[in-house]
């Protein structure tokens, strides 16, 4: 006979409640886990897909995550002929918010090149990859566009013809894919109504500047002009020989082409020591809060639930029950509160991962931590219950 | 056969100019199948006199012994008083005192369970217990879903679980009408006749000391000498 369940029977419908209060703080505290875990896997979404093996930005940044670098486009064919190299390919990386159809589109816009499929999209989930050099995208799922959508950017409209899922940019922005020349002209070109405001900026300070001061006509001609680096990229991708040593070719990059190199490895790094770092430190501070109210909750039930049982335990502490079977009693209880509550949260989790702002990435080994978490917080909950009902004398009984 | 022995027994709680004395040399002896009565008014040591049998509070100088083994003895005490008393002896209260999330079953099979017997025999143990004290057909029911009477031999048929050589009863009667209460006391002569336990039964309820077979008389502190109120 469960003297445990046999108590709990008698008050299940609070007993009840406890345990959903208590799951619901458990599943915050795998949430905030799988946050983190979300934080890493959007940082490195890009990196992971690109299949590159280095990545070479200007001289002296470490972009293009990281900082802005901004290189010619025509790059490539240097960074091609380092020994070492089978392949480069151009990459552009940066962040638009257009309005759609009533509504503001954030996302990220990747420009890669068709040829090497470096930096595109790794896997398109619904329609297809893009098969034209111009006006068309690959957009992820979450930034709600459907095959077949059209999308103005700049001088010209861009058609969905595939979409990606999970591909986003390290601040949880969806990843919409280009052609590298296509992402140059959406960043560089400006739109006819830029156009013709610029030009009439220009008529005007030409027109007052031509008749007192025509030293200044070259230079505001210079400043006005269109389109003056249409053809930047961010970042150069390599993909190494099959034997070449990825060490040797980044100092070879670095020391004669004047630009800095990293290996996707660094470049992942990068990221996670970054913006990545700060949210890590924030999420765990929460995790822990999180972790000692729960405790704080448990011990505050677990107590309350020892403290009305005093009298019964007294009386079974009078007919000669051992401390085993009253530490029994106490304990089981405080594992069903943990342990109920852990299953009320994995069931609260699953079911609402899918609609949280931001990836909540929550694996096995965040479940099984967060099990033996709840196992000792059990534990050292019980404490103060077990205490008093250790303490508590058999004949305390007796009294009516 | 002597089963409880009690010699110059004494407690005193607090030291000093506050010091009181409860219980003073007192002297008791209990055979097997007798019906004994304490008899005081309140606050006379009737209760420090049972609960120092119990082995519930410690006597401050004195002996005390429950068949044969005597488990204090001047100073000195059993090690394990809890597995002293569930081998030695049963316990019911005014209050009925039953574990109040066990049903009328449970409550006689966690007696049981405590000394180490579980399953069908303790089952069928408290099975009979109930049916002999006609609350059979009530097993399975919590106890604040029994009246008065049915919680109190309820609490019996916990007490007789074990089969205690001693059963001490404080107060068995009060919380019950005249006519409950005597039927609590027949079942006590019952339980010592047929059972062979001796009963101890503190009480001031003078309406119940027919049927005793000794009765003390508890006054401040002072144990009167056993008045044999029976033929046996």
């Amino acid at each position: 006979m469960n003297l445990a369940v046999r108590d709990l029977r008698q008050h299940w419908g609070r007993f009840a409640l406890s345990c959903l209060g208590v799951g619901l703080l458990l599943s915050l505290v795998l949430s905030f886990a799988g946050i983190y875990n979300g934080f890493i896997a959007d940082a490195l979404a890009l990196i992971d897909s690109s299949g590159a093996d280095l990545w070479v930005a200007q001289k002296d940044t470490r972009g293009p995550f990281a900082e802005l670098s901004r290189l010619p486009d025509d790059v490539r064919y240097r960074i091609a002929v380092v020994p070492g190299v089978r392949e480069a390919s151009p990459y552009i990386f940066y962040t638009v918010q257009r309005p759609w159809q009533g509504r503001l589109l954030r996302f990220v816009v990747v420009g890669y090149d068709l040829g090497t499929g470096m930096g595109g999209p790794a896997q398109v989930v619904a329609g297809r990859g893009i098969g034209q050099a111009h006006y068309e995208m690959v957009a992820d799922q979450k930034l709600g566009l459907r095959v077949g959508d059209v999308v103005h950017l700049g001088l010209h409209d861009y058609t969905v013809v595939g979409l990606t899922r999970g591909m986003v940019g390290s601040g949880g922005d969806p990843v919409a894919f280009f052609s590298y020349q296509d992402a140059e002209e959406i960043q560089f070109v400006k739109d006819n109504w830029a156009i013709r405001n610029a030009r009439q900026r220009a008529l005007a300070a030409y027109t007052q500047a031509l008749p007192t001061q025509p030293m200044l006509v070259p230079g505001l001609v210079q400043r006005f002009a269109d389109n003056p680096e249409l053809h930047n990229v961010n970042a150069i991708l390599v993909r190494l020989a099959p034997d070449a040593d990825p060490a040797a070719v980044v100092a070879a990059i670095n020391r004669w082409e004047y630009f800095t190199a990293s290996t996707t490895a660094e470049q992942s790094a990068l990221m996670l020591q970054g913006s990545v770092a700060l949210a890590r430190r924030q999420t765990g501070l929460f995790r822990v809060l999180l972790t000692i109210v729960t405790t704080v909750i448990v011990a505050q039930i677990i107590y309350t639930m020892t403290l009305e049982k005093l009298k019964p335990i007294a009386l079974l502490k009078l007919i000669g029950a051992p401390n085993r079977l009253v530490t029994g009693l106490v304990l089981q209880q405080s594992l069903a509160l943990g342990l109920i509550g852990y299953v009320i949260a994995l069931v609260v989790g699953n079911l609402t991962y899918d609609k949280w702002p931001r990836r909540v990435l929550v694996g096995l080994p965040d479940q099984l931590l967060l099990l033996g978490i709840v196992i000792a917080i059990c534990l050292v909950a019980s404490a103060m219950g077990l205490r008093k009902a250790l303490r508590v004398e058999a004949g305390a009984a007796l009294v009516g | 056969m002597e089963v409880v022995h009690i010699e110059n027994l004494t407690k005193v709680y607090g030291e000093g100019h506050t010091a009181v004395t409860a219980l003073r040399d007192a002297n008791l002896t209990v055979r097997r199948g007798e019906l004994t009565a304490l008899l005081g008014p309140s606050g006379s040591g009737k209760t420090t006199l049972l609960t120092s049998i119990a082995g519930i509070i410690e006597p401050t100088h004195g002996r005390v012994c429950i068949a044969g083994t005597c488990f204090y003895d001047n100073g000195w005490r059993v090690r394990d008083l809890r597995k002293f008393r569930r081998e030695h002896l049963g316990f019911i209260f005014q209050s009925h005192n039953l574990v109040p999330f066990l049903t009328a079953r449970e409550n006689v099979l966690v007696a049981l369970q405590i000394n180490g017997v579980t399953g069908a025999k303790a089952v069928r143990i408290a099975q009979e217990l109930l049916d002999y004290l006609g609350v059979g057909e009530r097993q399975s029911h919590l106890p604040e879903k029994l009246s008065g009477g049915e919680q109190q031999r309820v609490a019996i048929a916990r007490a007789l679980a074990n089969s205690p050589p001693v059963i001490l009863a404080d107060e068995p009667t009060a919380a019950l009408d005249t006519e409950r209460g005597q039927s609590v006391m027949a079942l006590f002569r019952q339980i010592a006749r047929e059972k062979g336990s001796a009963v101890i039964c503190v009480t001031h309820d003078h309406r119940m000391i027919e049927g005793f077979d000794h009765i003390y008389h508890v006054k401040d502190g002072r144990v009167s000498d056993g008045q044999q109120t029976t033929e046996r």
